[in-house]
């Protein structure tokens, strides 16, 4: 393999969390930086790049394995909002086919195609589709293909418990050369003790917080223009939020490997944060308690 | 602890399903898996088993899948192969088969061999991913599908005779005389007044296992055989006879009684058939006094198989030639309970006297223990041979792997099983001892 060319980051997340949106977001924003940047969609739905090409149909880079024709770059990628090449891996259709493999065999068809080499990148952004549920899916935090995964989390369970899984195997590869954690995104901050508990669970796993990004109305309305936020409302509060993600993943290389949570671990710490809102969602005062 | 394996005997399930099918007229596999596994198959397992397999590997049909079949799945690559394999092998009975990766992947195989039917051609399907099991539980998928599968698609023209039995458990060229064996057991049930149903080797084909509904009876050889029968009992409320180990000599009698009481045949018929049997075995024996005494044939063993033959032979060397069980080693690795089963029977093949009984797949393990024991004769697979050298010690291959001896019709079961086993094992005896009286 030749050396390799800009940084490279995998951004994993529970579905649905945000991944592709914060993902499109910084990548806009580190492309307004004056940075080269390629994004990566590793989803069997091809929807991550969406907003940063205006919502126009793009070949998956799958899809050239099933036609099996000789490809060029050009027919797998499109270059979006600020130069951005955007490139969906694909996948089989919901049912049938291994995606986890797809997602082996899309990494392999880049590499081929000596995309980086071409291209240039100071940046690469895997976008990675929810949970670590098999070996395939990790292939962007292994190998060393990417130097640092970021973890997109709410403060739901499901989604920390997502993250805590990522940790698991972020755990498992780093030590032989696999990707460090970047740290966590906190997304769609909406409750107060939000910020709070995302704090504590990345407290109790040895990692931090990059930033937080409120649940804004400006998002949804940006993704039904087909855009960022960037591009549709660069003045926008939300905007300077995902720039100064952007800021802070070029200027940091702070990277740990996590101390994830066992199984009970994690449930007694569910238990105690339940406990703890509904107190202050009830107004329970304790002894002592400042009021 | 886990410890590493060498050279295991027990391929993986898709070559136990392909062994079934193969050995079967009319039923033509079809494996829907990477390439390499059909031949696999054929290097690894058919090839090492007394040189009787096709030539140059054996013509069976595969989907070949590649990435992109593992990546989007690979369903219509098997529709495809399934209808190129019905246009150009012609076949009563199509079987699918699958690998590894395509159940990695979960193709969907019914769905496949349903539209087969659609098309009103003969598909069963069996799932046998190398990693579900070896060699012995791919042997039982496939009878599974057989069983299962096969009234629905064939509806039987074929009268049933009455006094079939059908015979289950061993397993082709896992039992490298499996041919023989079968031949020679179906001649004690004729002889005796049964019909046998070998159905497998030596011209059975779908139409034999059309008629395994009807049988009278489900006799099974091998522990290997005990699925088959209780799965034709549930179905069929057909009753069964166990026989754990192939019968040879005199242990064929005991079997011939017990059947003609279960199933309430003339005794005299019987009686007559086992005399005349029995009397051509005994002058064989008398014949061979001369040899035995003077090469000292009564000597320490030590026996690699599967425990079929290993509990067949064994008792055979035993109690009716008076050889000394040193080391006894069942390579086919059955569950626990049946372990302790056979343990116990193996045991009391020579009460009172130090036998190693050895459960093991492992050839470094097999080779140790049998060296341990220093036996006076090395009866085994042709792996086993090197340590024969070694030891300087006679040796007869006879269990699988088999690749320095050519078996056609040869067997080891029945009254004819024995005597041609007393033939190979007196003539390696003789030749061991002319070697040793040569060296020294």
């Amino acid at each position: 393999m030749s050396i390799k060319q800009g940084k490279h980051i995998a951004i994993y997340g529970k579905g649905g969390i945000g991944k592709s949106t914060t993902t499109s977001n910084i990548s806009a924003a580190l492309a307004n930086a004056g940075y080269r940047v390629i994004q990566i969609g590793c989803d069997p739905k091809s929807d991550s790049t969406t907003i940063l090409r205006g919502g126009n149909d793009l070949p998956t880079v799958l899809d050239t394995l099933r036609e099996q024709s000789k490809v060029r770059l050009e027919d797998i990628s499109a270059v979006g909002f600020g130069g951005v090449l955007c490139i969906e891996a694909g996948g089989p259709v919901p049912g049938v086919g291994c995606a986890g493999r797809g997602i082996n065999a899309a990494v392999e068809q880049l590499q081929e195609l000596r995309v980086f080499d071409e291209f240039k990148p100071d940046f690469v952004l895997y976008d990675v589709l929810g949970d670590v549920v098999c070996g395939g899916f990790a292939v962007p935090i292994r190998d060393g293909l990417a130097d640092r995964a970021y973890v997109v989390s709410s403060s739901d369970f499901m989604s920390i418990f997502a993250a805590n899984n990522l940790f698991k195997a972020v755990n498992k590869y780093a030590p032989s050369g696999g990707a460090r954690l970047g740290g966590i995104i906190a997304n769609s901050i909406l409750a107060a003790y939000a910020p709070a508990l995302i704090d504590d669970f990345a407290g109790k796993t040895g990692t931090h917080v990059i930033g937080y990004v409120p649940r804004s109305l400006v998002v949804a309305q940006s993704e039904l223009y087909g855009k960022t936020v960037i591009e549709a409302a660069p003045q926008s509060e939300q905007a300077q939020v995902y720039r100064n993600l952007a800021k802070y993943i070029d200027e940091n290389e702070d990277s740990v490997i996590p101390k994830p949570l066992n199984s009970p671990e994690l449930k007694k710490w569910a238990r105690e944060w339940g406990d703890r809102i509904f107190e202050v969602e009830t107004g329970v005062v304790h002894e002592m308690a400042s009021i | 602890m886990s410890h590493h394996l060498e050279a295991s005997r027990n391929s993986c399930a898709l070559h136990g399903a392909l062994q079934l099918f193969e050995a079967i007229d009319g039923v033509v596999p079809v494996i829907h898996s990477t390439s390499g596994c059909g031949v696999q198959h054929y290097l690894g397992v058919t090839r090492l088993s007394g040189g009787n397999d096709t030539f140059g590997s054996p013509p069976v049909s595969s989907s070949n899948i590649t990435q992109k079949h593992v990546v989007f799945g690979g369903g219509s690559r098997l529709r495809e192969q399934l209808k190129n394999t019905v246009k150009v092998v012609q076949g009563e009975l199509y079987a699918i088969v699958t690998g590894c990766s395509t159940e990695m992947v979960g193709d969907d195989i019914p769905a496949m061999a349903r539209e087969g039917r659609d098309q009103e051609w003969p598909v069963i399907y069996t799932n046998t991913p190398g990693f579900g099991g070896d060699i012995h539980h791919g042997y039982h998928l496939a009878l599974k599908a057989l069983i299962e599968q096969l009234p629905d698609i064939l509806k039987s023209r074929e009268e049933i005779p009455s006094g079939l039995v059908n015979i289950w458990g061993i397993i082709p060229n896992q039992d490298p005389f499996w041919r023989g064996n079968l031949q020679e057991l179906g001649r004690l049930l004729e002889g005796i007044g049964l019909v046998p149903n070998l159905l497998l080797g030596n011209g059975q084909n779908v139409a034999s296992w059309q008629q395994v509904p009807g049988a009278l009876l489900n006799l099974f050889i091998s522990p290997w055989g005990e699925f088959p029968a209780r799965l034709l009992e549930e179905r069929y409320a057909t009753p069964s006879i166990i026989c754990e180990g192939v019968p040879v000599g005199n242990a064929a009698s005991i079997l011939l009684r017990r059947l003609t009481d279960r199933l309430e045949l003339d005794p005299i018929r019987t009686e007559e058939f086992i005399t005349r049997e029995e009397s051509r075995l005994n002058q064989q024996f008398a014949r061979l006094a001369d040899s035995y005494y003077r090469a000292g044939f009564q000597r320490e063993f030590a026996l690699v198989g599967e425990s079929a033959q290993v509990i067949g032979i064994g008792e055979f060397l035993v109690n009716s030639f008076g050889m000394l069980p040193r080391t006894l080693v069942i390579t086919d690795n059955p569950s626990e309970s049946i372990q302790e089963a056979l343990d116990s029977r193996l045991m009391a093949i020579l009460p009172g006297y130090c036998t190693d009984v050895l459960f093991s797949e492992d050839q470094s393990e097999i080779h140790d223990v049998v060296r341990a024991g220093q036996p006076g004769i090395i009866l085994g697979s042709s792996l086993e041979q090197e340590v024969a050298v070694e030891l300087g010690v006679p040796f007869l291959a006879l269990s699988f792997p088999l690749f320095d001896r050519i078996v056609l019709e040869r067997a080891y079961a029945g009254y004819r099983g024995a005597a041609a086993l007393l033939e190979d094992l007196g003539s390696a005896m003789l030749a061991g001892s002319k070697y040793i009286n040569e060296a020294s």
